[in-house]
C-alpha cells in the first residue's frame, strides 16, 4: 500500500551509490546497530523490531532484521515470510554459511533483508561468548545502514550480550505491573553484566559481585547505590563506572497504550530510574494499541504498510525519525 | 546521583531552579502521579514505606516553591549551600528568582539540570493539517489533560472535547471558536496562526456540506 501524505523525510529515495554505500577514499561507515530488549515476552518487541525496520528502509536506509531470539524467533511471521528450507541463523551457527551477510534474504520491502532465526533446532541454538563476539563482528560488517536486532525475553546472557553490543538499545515495556517490574530486573542484570567486562580492580569485582544478589549485607540495590560504594574504594574506577553508565543510555518505548497517564508512565519510569537507580534513560516514544495493530498482527502484515495512516504507523514514524536525525 | 534525603526540591520534582509556577504545578502533579501507593512505575522498586517518604518531600517541595516568598528563602539557603541556581545566570522571574550575587559562583556547584516533561519529537501533523485527532495527539504527546487545557484558558471542557472530536456543530460562532483555537495552540507550543487557518479551513467545508 502506498503511504498517502508521506513526510518528506520519509520519501528520502534510496542512495546506493555514494554516501551510505561504498564510499571513494574511505572506508565504509559502520551500521548503527538496533537492539530490542526488555525483560518480558509479549510486550511487543519483535513487532516494533519489524515496523521501525520497515519504516528505516521506507525513508531509503539499507536495513538488515536479524532474529537473535534464538529460543524461538518469529520476526519472519511479523512480515509474512514463509521459512520453508531457506538459510537461516542455525546454517551460520553449525558453519554451514561462513558469512553472516550471505544469510541475510531479501523480504517484501526494498531495501530490507532478513536473518531468519535458528528455525530448525528452536532453544536448542546457543552460543558461547567467542561465538557471539565474532557474531557481532559480523553484524558491524553487513552491507547495511542500520541493523536491527530482535531479541529473546529474560535476561539471559546471550539476550544481554547481543543488547549490550548495540549502538541504540531500546526498552520496551507495556503500561503492566509484570512487564515493568521485568524491564527493571533487565536494566539492573545488563549494568551489572556490562560493569563486570569493564571494571578491573579485583576489590571493586568483589563489590560488583555482592551486588549481584539482590539482598546483599552492603544494602546495594541499584546502579546507583554501586557506583556510590565503588568510589569508596577506588576514585579511578568510579570515574570508569560513571562513564560506562552514561554511554549506556537505553531508549524507552512504551508500547500497547492506551490512555495519557499511560503516555506520561514514560516520564514516571524516566524519573524513577534517574533518581533513584542511577540509570539514565531516554523516553523516545510510545505507539499506541487500538484495533490497527491487532489486525496488521493476526493478518501477517506490517502495521505501517497495511495501516499506514493509523496513530501506531504515526508514532513509530516518530521514533524512527527522531533515531534517524539523532545519528546524522 | 544522590538520595532523596539529599535532593533539593528542584531536583525532587525534577525542575530547573528558575522554573515558572506552571511548570512547578505540572512536575508536581506528574511526580505526585508517579509516587501514588501502588503506582506503575514505582511497585516493584519501593517498599510501601520508602514510597510514602518520597510521598512527602515531593508535598513538602511542592509547598516550598509554590509560595513565593518560602521560595524566595529555600534559594537563598541553597546558596548559602553553596548550590548554583540557574537564575544566577539568566533571572527568567524575577518576582521569584533574586538576582544573584556571583559570590559563590567560583565554587558552587550547579543544580542539575531536569530533562523536560514532554517528549519533543516535532508535533507537526505529517499532512500538515492541524484538525481535531491531531490536537488530541500533540496534547497526549505533551502529557497534557484536558482538563489543564481548560485551567489555563478558562474554555470550557466540553468545548475543546467538541473541538478535539471536529464535532463543529456543537462549537459556538467561528469567531469564538478562532478564539479558543488560539489559546489552544499555544498550550500545546503550536503557532497559533497556522492551526487556526488549517483548523478552520476543514470546518468551513464541512459546514457548508450540511
Amino acid at each position: 500500500m502506498r503511504l498517502t501524505g508521506t513526510p518528506s523525510w520519509l520519501s528520502a529515495r534510496r542512495d546506493t551509490s555514494s554516501s551510505r554505500g561504498v564510499q571513494r577514499g574511505g572506508p565504509r561507515p559502520l551500521p548503527q546497530v538496533w537492539a530490542f530488549g526488555g525483560g518480558k515476552g509479549g510486550i511487543g518487541k519483535t513487532f516494533l523490531a519489524a515496523n521501525l525496520g520497515a519504516t528505516v528502509a521506507l525513508a531509503g536506509r539499507r536495513v538488515v532484521l536479524a532474529d537473535l531470539d534464538l529460543g524461538g524467533g518469529n520476526l519472519h511471521t511479523c512480515l509474512g515470510v514463509r521459512t520453508g528450507s531457506r538459510v537461516n541463523l542455525l546454517d551460520y551457527l553449525d558453519h554451514r554459511v561462513e558469512e553472516l551477510e550471505k544469510v541475510a534474504i531479501e523480504t517484501a520491502i526494498p531495501g530490507m533483508r532478513l536473518i531468519l532465526g535458528a528455525l530448525s533446532h528452536p532453544g536448542a541454538a546457543e552460543t558461547t561468548r567467542g561465538q557471539r563476539i565474532e557474531m557481532m563482528r559480523q553484524i558491524r560488517a553487513l552491507q547495511a545502514d542500520v541493523v536491527i536486532l530482535d531479541l529473546s525475553a529474560g535476561t539471559g546472557r546471550q539476550t544481554l550480550d547481543f543488547f549490550l553490543a548495540a549502538s541504540v538499545r531500546f526498552m520496551v515495556t507495556t503500561p503492566e505491573p509484570t512487564a515493568i517490574e521485568n524491564m527493571y530486573q533487565f536494566l539492573r542484570a545488563a549494568y551489572y553484566r556490562r560493569l563486570a567486562h569493564a571494571l578491573s580492580g579485583s576489590p571493586v569485582r568483589e563489590v560488583l559481585r555482592a551486588a549481584m544478589d539482590q539482598r546483599n549485607e552492603r544494602g546495594i540495590r541499584t546502579p546507583g547505590d554501586l557506583l556510590s560504594e565503588v568510589e569508596k574504594i577506588d576514585s579511578q574506577e568510579a570515574a570508569r563506572f560513571k562513564r560506562v553508565i552514561s554511554e549506556m543510555r537505553p531508549r524507552l518505548i512504551v508500547n500497547q497504550v492506551r490512555d495519557s497517564d499511560e503516555v506520561k508512565l514514560g516520564f514516571s519510569l524516566r524519573g524513577v530510574c534517574r533518581k533513584h537507580l542511577g540509570v539514565d534513560l531516554d523516553y523516545v516514544g510510545y505507539v499506541n494499541f487500538d484495533d490497527s495493530v491487532w489486525r496488521s498482527v493476526k493478518d501477517r502484515q506490517l502495521l505501517v504498510q497495511a495501516f499506514p495512516q493509523s496513530d501506531g504507523a504515526m508514532y513509530i514514524r516518530r521514533i524512527v525519525k527522531k533515531l534517524l536525525e539523532e545519528g546524522r | 546521583m544522590t538520595g532523596i534525603v539529599d535532593q533539593n526540591y528542584y531536583e525532587i520534582l525534577e525542575i530547573s531552579p528558575d522554573a515558572a509556577l506552571q511548570e512547578i504545578e505540572r512536575a508536581y502533579r506528574v511526580n505526585r502521579s508517579t509516587y501514588q501507593p501502588s503506582g506503575l512505575a514505582t511497585y516493584s522498586v519501593f517498599s510501601d514505606d520508602e514510597n510514602a517518604h518520597i510521598l512527602e518531600r515531593i508535598e513538602e517541595a511542592y509547598t516550598v516553591l509554590s509560595d513565593a516568598r518560602a521560595r524566595r528563602e529555600y534559594d537563598a539557603r541553597l546558596r548559602r549551600a553553596g548550590v548554583m541556581l540557574a537564575a544566577d545566570a539568566t533571572v527568567k522571574t524575577p518576582a521569584l528568582a533574586p538576582a544573584a550575587t556571583h559570590a559563590d559562583s567560583s565554587t558552587s556547584k550547579p543544580a542539575s539540570k531536569p530533562e523536560s516533561l514532554e517528549l519533543d519529537d516535532g508535533y507537526d501533523p505529517e499532512d500538515g493539517v492541524f484538525e481535531g485527532s491531531v490536537l488530541r495527539r500533540i496534547r497526549l504527546s505533551l502529557g497534557l489533560e484536558l482538563d489543564e487545557i481548560s485551567a489555563q484558558t478558562k474554555i470550557d471542557g466540553g468545548f475543546l472535547i467538541s473541538l478535539e472530536t471536529n464535532c463543529y456543530r456543537d462549537l459556538p460562532a467561528e469567531v469564538y471558536v478562532r478564539g479558543y483555537l488560539k489559546q489552544y495552540a499555544r498550550c500545546l507550543r503550536l503557532d497559533p496562526e497556522r492551526v487556526v487557518d488549517s483548523y478552520l479551513t476543514r470546518m468551513r467545508e464541512d459546514r457548508s456540506a450540511e
